[in-house]
């Protein structure tokens, strides 16, 4: 367990805010993959707060080969794909974002007087929840929903982290994360529709 | 040996070497139907936890398998269901052939029930929830063709069932919670809130269930209604589960009203918007809706009766649904979609198709005479006893798939003339005879088929 160690949650909670925007807006599939990876990483970190180190070292390899498997299934050589538009869908977005930012701080402190737990790892489970609906909510395109649906699982997974601290629990979430990876890298090579790879 | 090593582990083995066989697809059919129907034997001849004694062999069956710590139990209470549970997968496995679907639905469906019964043994219950997910996970190459656009309705159907579990997990939580400490009351309302929003995505409850008829319209109508049928049977059955093993969730003076007004809510809308609705893949997504409601209204009125009409309704429901999807894929077999400008005139083509979508549809529409209509005539007595309101509410929404159903009927008998050449094989025409047969008979003769799965579950005894 790393414990409550201050500086380093509040990097994991600002990095999830990085991550988890730059999931909303990008379109390029390498950067929203290397982006979900460095997001396990902090919350990685945020697990340890709650979890003996190897455990929580098992929710980042499950997220980083969830990363590897999606990776692995994208077309060879894709044009990132520029919706018309673009310009003003952007700024939606990250006036959603900002929106779900807002609740995500104002939530937090409420949250931490019903379930006592570190803030930090409050603010980062909900930022991770309220971002990954807004991402499922935005999106129809395979890669995306799948990015979408890893965010807020790692959103729950953290906070179920810290109040249930089941090896077998963990293990079976490690292996849902690897399943919807899975799926997501199945829906990628069969589908028709490449554009739903962007 | 023990029981969840012959209903979970076995099952789910014989799924991979089928899956190596898959190319084989009437040795597959042939022999994962008569797997199944064994199966469904075994589970009502075989006693568990008591020694059996075959001529020279004996031996006995124990009800637990110990698994990293925990436990899957299947005793003799759970033996009902294991025998439906494998007859409807013998049932759609057989039916497969016929309706020519994909030859992924016997490995891939024998993983899905393996899983969904171990979902329904293990303990604690709360791995449930992870090991439901992980048959929507297998159920999702089933729902997708090589080669087609992933449609909306799949990528749907995935993250809502993906939201469930963490809802359901955390409701673990705050129940083991509320158990240990029963006065603290935030506890109580965040198992609550869990509870109830787990279930709302589990069973496609309104507004959640959009994805029903996206998906019966996207994906082979043949397997989306397998599948959906096995969730929902199973996630009904384990909110029961939630129910009679939480004495002050049952006892909680506003559930089952509000359990009574969701089944209302999704029965009307569902009626109503099949009402309006111009294609046949999408009507049976929306039976499929008014069905789940049909069961919430009958748990909600919280007694023996309430429960014996909870299980009633599965044998009426398996057939008309299996009935339903096979005609559905015969009839689209040619067609370029279900819409009604491409099927009008089909059944001068494929008379027995048509007819058995019209018993089915009508029957799931509560028609007299079919399967459904004592059952669902005495749902809606009971719950209109309570509210007079949420009784017609739901005959209004009844009534929209009754219409429905005589609306796709005239398009299918109107329109074109086609040459008098039948279209349809001699297993398909029996399986068909067979679906709708039943459906009359027990139509007429309800009382002989309620007894019949009266012990299909061995919770919700506590009822009043």
């Amino acid at each position: 367990m790393i414990g409550n160690s201050g500086p380093l949650s509040t990097l994991a909670v600002f990095v999830i805010v990085l991550t988890t925007l730059f999931l909303l807006l990008n379109q390029n599939w390498r950067w929203s993959i290397t982006a979900l990876v460095i997001q396990y990483l902090a919350v990685f970190v945020l697990t340890a707060q709650v979890w003996p180190f190897g455990l929580a070292a098992a929710k980042l390899v499950a997220g980083w080969m969830a990363g590897a498997v999606l990776s692995a299934s994208q077309p060879p050589a894709q044009p990132a794909v520029e919706d018309q538009g673009w310009g003003a869908t952007f700024v939606f977005r990250l006036l959603a974002a900002v929106l779900v930012w807002i609740l995500a701080f104002t939530l937090s402190p409420m949250v931490v007087n019903i379930i006592p737990l570190s803030p930090s790892l409050v603010t980062g489970t909900v930022l991770l929840i309220g971002m990954g609906l807004l991402h499922l909510g935005m999106t129809t395109r395979p890669m995306r929903v799948l990015a979408g649906l890893l965010t807020t699982l790692s959103g729950f997974e953290l906070i179920y982290a810290a109040v249930e601290s089941s090896v077998l629990v963990a293990g079976l979430q490690a292996v849902v994360t690897l399943g919807l990876s899975l799926v997501g890298a199945y829906l990628l090579e069969t589908s028709a529709d490449k554009e739903g790879a962007a | 040996m023990s029981a969840p090593l012959i209903w979970i582990v076995f099952p789910m083995a014989a799924g991979l070497l089928f899956w190596l066989f898959r190319q084989r697809v009437g040795l597959v059919t042939l022999l994962s139907t008569i797997l199944c129907l064994l199966l469904a034997l075994l589970a009502l001849l075989l006693p568990v936890d008591q020694r059996v004694v075959i001529g020279p062999l004996r031996f006995t069956v124990g009800p637990t398998l110990d698994f990293v710590g925990r436990r899957l139990v299947l005793d003799n209470g759970d033996k009902v269901f294991l025998a439906f549970f494998y007859i409807i997968c013998a049932f759609w496995f057989a039916g497969s052939y016929a309706a020519r679907a994909s030859v992924l639905i016997i490995p891939l469906g024998l993983g899905i029930a393996s899983l969904l019964i171990a979902a329904l043994a293990v303990e604690p219950f709360l791995y449930a929830a992870l090991l439901v997910e992980m048959a929507v996970l297998l159920s999702v190459p089933l729902l997708v063709e090589p080669g087609k656009p992933v449609g909306r309705g799949v990528l749907r159907f995935l993250i809502f069932q993906t939201l469930a579990m963490p809802f359901i997990l955390l409701a673990g939580w705050a129940l083991g919670g509320v158990e240990a400490n029963p006065s603290n009351q935030t506890l109580v309302t965040l198992a609550t809130v869990f509870l109830g929003l787990g279930f709302a995505f589990w069973l496609a409850v309104f507004p959640f269930y959009t994805w029903i008829p996206m998906l019966t319209e996207e994906s082979s109508p043949y397997v989306s209604v397998f599948l959906i049928l096995v969730l929902q049977t199973v996630n009904l059955l384990l909110g029961l589960r939630f129910l009679e093993n939480f004495g002050w969730l049952r006892s909680m003076p506003g559930l089952f009203p509000v359990l009574s007004q969701i089944g209302t809510l999704m029965i009307v809308t569902a009626g109503l918007w099949a009402v309006f609705q111009k294609d046949l893949a999408r009507l049976v997504g929306y039976g499929v809706i008014v069905e789940t409601g049909f069961s919430i209204l009958a748990v909600s009125l919280a007694s023996q009766v309430g429960r014996q009409l909870f299980t009633s309704m599965f044998l009426p429901r398996v057939i008309g649904f299996g009935l339903w999807a096979l005609s559905l894929a015969i009839l689209l077999r040619d067609s370029r979609s279900a819409r009604f400008e491409h099927v009008e005139g089909l059944l001068q083509q494929m008379p027995f198709a048509t007819a058995g979508l019209a018993v089915a549809s009508l029957s799931l529409g509560g028609l007299p005479l079919l399967a459904e209509f004592p059952i669902r005539h005495v749902v809606l007595e009971g719950v209109s006893r309570q509210s007079l309101l949420n009784g017609l509410w739901a005959l209004a929404g009844s009534m929209g798939i009754l219409f429905s159903a005589f609306r796709g009927l005239a398009v299918l008998s109107r329109g074109r003339l086609f040459p008098q050449v039948y279209s349809e094989t001699r297993l398909q025409i029996g399986l068909l005879l067979a679906g709708m047969v039943c459906l009359i008979v027990i139509g007429i003769f309800p009382q002989a088929f309620s007894s019949l799965l009266t012990g299909l579950i061995s919770v919700g005894s506590t009822f009043p």
